[in-house]
């Protein structure tokens, strides 16, 4: 029983930083946080505009990768895996 | 310049190649699937179809005219698919459970199976992504105008629309699969995914690095207007295009086509969830250096919408402009491949299937329905690029690609309301969906898709500029008077808010029929949901053969023969058709509906069965009572499992009882059994003096001295049951002091001294050196060593009889051995000889009453010491005293 609250704690962690991480995208992304790019600047020659958006992308699909795989197995047991299967 | 001939021969030749990978892929599928084609990789560079022309050649003239604005379009689908674990996941499995084959098949399932829902769905899909095609049609017409050379837009672009329709005609129909799944179709865009990626990189990095001199020399003097676009990017506009492209990526059909209906695992979303916002980062990573550099090489005046192309040709790279014309025909072909499919399956699922069946007589349906279904398929594909091609004769073709999109976007985010609430909502109804899609599609074609034609259709320049007879109140771009926003904005608030206002008031006023709610639980509920099966036919009169033969016309004859061969072998017949139970009926129609939509396969099995359906509220009830059930077992279960642990402690508790008992009888009998033989002797032998006059005074006092040694006997044995219970029961407690182990095995050797003299026994010790303090009783400690040193002593059969007392401090632990060379305790009576009365087996000149050992175990208990039986490296056994050992 132990093992058991233990894995669903530690699914519902996976699931809230999951969340957590569409929070960051959609509030680094809409206004007004989005004018943090505005700035008029340069980063390494780039306009800071250009390096900010794709760095906020670049951190959603590398947040993405780190949680897709514990998503996935955590969701095995708890759902019936195919349509075919009986009641679980 | 490259020659039309070379551009044809190459196009032709990369279109072959295309077909042989779909042939191929086709047939070997269905012989045997074919792996990595049906890996998650493949799964991704499916859904990247969401990059169509508008991406490859659009967003260059975006970023040239908007600067950054473009990039919302690809922000909107990474924030969907970074969240997949809540929308996308539900979909797929919603998608598999209920067989889906189209965004309007979802829809019309979910609110009851509603035929008019997928009607209108369909209509306003395929008016949605008429523009979307007539905007492919633009991109490959201008790119090939830019190399070829020529004015006539019109006659170049129908004659590409015709090629695509039949190019997508001989993809996408020439099986009807039975799960709507095209596996060559999904491999060959693939590729074309491959392509336009490889090339779109190949220009940014041939304008980059080539044409200018590396990042540095683009931005250099690049002013942050040019960047961010004139006005205030940030704005609601551009909360407006991150919100359209996240619905985009759900709601176009064909979207949903390959995420949902041609998904194969459901796993595959997880690895996709990162894996195409990772593909559209590759594709957008070069979009603002091209147009940058574009628009510092190229002529005033040259049409950003097609620097990928003209800017490897004005530098005279002719095989760069080639693969870059390719990549724009690749993204433009594989969307319209898809988008047709998906759109034609529409067509033929929701329209031509239900007006078929009102008109062809009900049992005896002539001809075979899957040709019907292909050729009603072949002929919307047709027709759907037909109306594109008319959007561009119409619109023009003048407008800015992502102009065009984004109508199309609009478009198809006013199925949002009813998908969205329709599998998160379980209140929402059909009167709802109808409602909010209705007024949505008015608006949206009202404020946003009418007026594109500039005034060519339907409204003329004049109603678009003053509005309808003149109010200014109906302007279609300031409705109400809501004037101060940018026209996309206008018609996004104005649509989708109707729409979702609507859906919402609509739905709470409206009851929902029974099928209605039943599909909603499924929907909602998908997860705890089981096969998500709703059969409402009565199962006595459909007729297995009618069943039979409606499937193979829909399925085919061979399918149809499997699926019925199958389902006879579930119920246990060898041969013959099943019989029409509620489950044969309900798989046939999930079966028809991965093919014809659940709304027509609903349709037609309903009327086989002679339009005979069961009363929905009875099926809502067994739904219910289904559920009821559950919880009441899910109930049971944790109180029979409650049970179950007391039941087993009680069984526990029970054999250590009987347990117990045994021995306490086992007890008796021996006590008896040992207080009878002295008894017998005392009592035969006092018989004797008392009767017998005659005897001798030598034996009368032999007599009389066994008779009193018997006594003593008894007397000690009576003591030492007394003791051992006094002991166990812990009604005795000893005094404990502190002594010195060695001390006490020195008097104890002592006392044993005479004894062992007399037996021929050697004593060796070996004792550790200083004072090992214990606690313990002196007397006590030196009965219990005397009594196993007695034991060793007694029952040592070994020539030459040898025991070797050690005493020894591990840790915390005092320990004295006793260990003789007689070959100690068989180990299987390690445990059993400390039961009072057992005796070893081994043969001695003496017996004791059995209790010396168990009286010491319990002795060395009460001295919070411990008797063991240890265990010699050379498989003998000794005993062995422990103790904890006492602070000094």
């Amino acid at each position: 029983m132990v093992d058991n609250a233990d894995l669903q704690l530690a699914r519902r962690k996976i699931r809230d930083r999951s969340v957590a991480l569409l929070l960051v995208g959609v509030v680094l992304l809409m206004p007004p946080m989005v004018r943090i790019a505005q700035i008029d600047t340069t980063v390494f020659g780039l306009p800071f505009a250009l390096v900010y958006l794709f760095s906020v992308w670049g951190l959603l699909v590398v947040g993405g990768a780190m949680l897709a795989r514990p998503l996935r197995d955590g969701e095995k047991p708890a759902g019936p895996p195919d349509r075919d299967n009986a009641p679980n | 310049m490259l020659s039309v001939n070379i551009l044809l021969f190459v196009c032709l030749g990369y279109v072959a190649l295309l077909f042989v990978v779909a042939f191929i892929v086709d047939r070997r599928t269905r012989r045997k699937p074919i792996r990595w084609l049906h890996s998650s990789v493949i799964y991704t560079l499916s859904i990247s179809i969401y990059c169509t022309s508008w991406t490859f050649y659009g967003a260059v003239g975006s970023a040239a005219r908007n600067g950054l604005e473009f990039i919302t379009i690809y922000l909107g689908p990474t924030l969907v698919f970074i969240g997949w674990w809540w929308l996308l996941r539900k979909l797929v499995r919603i998608g598999r459970a209920h067989r889906i084959t189209s965004i309007a098949d979802l829809i019309s399932s979910r609110y009851g199976k509603s035929p008019s829902l997928a009607v209108l769905v369909t209509v306003i899909a395929v008016i949605a992504i008429t523009p979307y095609i007539a905007l492919q049609l633009q991109s490959v017409t201008n790119s090939y105008q830019v190399i070829v050379g020529g004015d006539d837009g019109t006659e170049t672009a129908f004659w590409i629309a015709a090629g695509m329709a039949l190019f997508t005609i001989l993809f996408g129909t020439r099986n009807l699969d039975a799960n709507e799944r095209h596996h060559g179709v999904v491999a060959a865009i693939a590729l074309e995914a491959i392509v336009k990626l490889l090339a779109l990189i190949a220009v940014g990095v041939f304008a980059t690095f080539i044409v200018a001199d590396g990042l540095h020399d683009v931005f250099e003097g690049v002013s942050a207007e040019t960047i961010q676009g004139a006005g205030d990017i940030f704005g609601p506009r551009w909360v407006t295009l991150t919100f359209l492209s996240a619905t985009a990526i759900i709601c176009l059909p064909r979207q949903f086509q390959v995420t949902v209906v041609e998904n194969i695992e459901e796993r595959h979303v997880a690895t996709a969830s990162w894996l195409f916002p990772l593909y559209m980062l590759g594709m957008t990573i070069f979009i603002v250096p091209i147009a940058l550099v574009g628009q510092s090489v190229m002529p005033a005046g040259s049409n950003p919408d097609l620097y990928v192309l003209t800017l490897p040709l004005a530098e005279n790279r002719n095989e760069l402009a080639m693969l870059a014309f390719l990549g724009g025909f690749s993204s433009a072909t594989s969307m319209v491949i898809v988008a047709a499919i998906a759109a034609s399956t529409m067509v033929s699922n929701h329209i031509v299937m239900p007006v078929a069946l009102r008109l062809l007589p009900s049992r005896a349906v002539s001809g075979d329905v899957r040709n019907l279904l292909l050729t009603s398929r072949r002929f919307s594909i047709a027709a759907i690029l037909g109306l594109g091609f008319l959007y561009f004769y119409l619109s023009g073709g003048s407008d800015a690609l992502a102009a065009i999109g984004l109508i199309a976007f609009v478009g198809v985010a006013q199925f949002l309301p009813s998908l969205i609430g329709g599998i998160f909502w379980r209140s929402a109804t059909r009167t709802g969906a109808i409602a909010g899609l209705v007024i949505g599609f008015a608006l949206w074609a009202y404020t946003l898709f009418l007026p594109s034609f500039d005034g060519h259709f339907i409204l003329s320049a004049n109603v678009i500029d003053h509005g309808p007879f003149g109010i200014s109140l109906l302007r279609p771009e300031a409705l109400f008077g809501l004037d101060h926003f940018d026209p996309l904005v206008h018609a996004v608030v104005w649509s989708v808010g109707m729409n979702a206002l609507c859906f919402v008031v609509f739905s709470s006023l409206s009851t929902p029929d029974g099928l209605e709610r039943l599909q909603a639980a499924l929907f909602v509920d998908v997860y705890k949901s089981t096969t998500g099966s709703a059969s409402n036919i009565s199962a006595e009169v459909a007729d297995s053969e009618d069943l039979f033969v409606l499937a193979q016309r829909i399925l085919g004859g061979n399918p149809a023969k499997k699926l019925f061969d199958e389902m006879a072998a579930s119920q246990g017949m060898e041969s013959g058709l099943p019989h029409p139970t509620d489950a044969v009926v309900a798989r046939l129609e999930r079966e028809l509906a991965g093919s014809i939509g659940a709304a027509s396969a609903h349709a037609m099995v309903t009327r086989i069965a002679g339009g005979q359906t069961v009363s929905i509220t009875e099926l809502i009830d067994i739904a219910d009572e289904t559920q009821q059930v559950l919880e009441t077992s899910r109930q049971l279960e944790e109180k029979s499992a409650e049970l179950e642990r007391t039941a087993q402690q009680l069984r526990v508790v029970n054999d250590r009882l009987r347990t117990l008992d045994a021995q306490k009888d086992e007890f008796l009998s021996q006590v008896s059994h040992e207080l009878r033989t002295p008894m017998t002797s005392i009592r035969s032998f006092s018989e004797i003096l008392m009767k017998d006059e005659q005897i001798e005074d030598k034996d009368r006092s032999r007599f009389v001295s066994i008779i009193h040694d018997e006594s003593l006997r008894l007397t000690r044995l009576l003591d030492e049951i007394l003791d051992i219970n006094r002991l166990e029961a812990g009604v005795s407690k000893l005094d404990l002091i502190q002594i010195d182990a060695n001390d006490a095995v020195h008097k104890a050797l002592d006392t044993i001294a005479g004894m062992t003299r007399s037996a021929g026994v050697k004593i060796r010790t070996d004792l550790e050196n200083g004072p090992l303090w214990i606690q313990a009783n002196d007397d006590r400690l030196r009965q219990v060593l005397i009594n196993v040193l007695s034991n060793a002593v007694k029952y040592n059969l070994a020539p030459l009889p040898e025991i070797l007392v050690r005493t020894s401090r591990i840790d915390t632990f005092i320990q004295i051995d006793i260990i003789d060379n007689g070959g100690g305790v068989p180990p299987e009576l390690s445990t059993s000889i400390f039961d009072k009365f057992a005796r070893g087996n081994r043969t001695g000149r003496n017996h004791g009453a059995g209790l010396g050992l168990p009286i010491s175990l319990a002795i060395m208990r009460a001295m919070k010491g411990n008797l063991t039986i240890e265990v010699t490296p050379e498989k003998t056994t000794f005993f062995r005293l422990s103790f904890e050992s006492a602070t000094t």
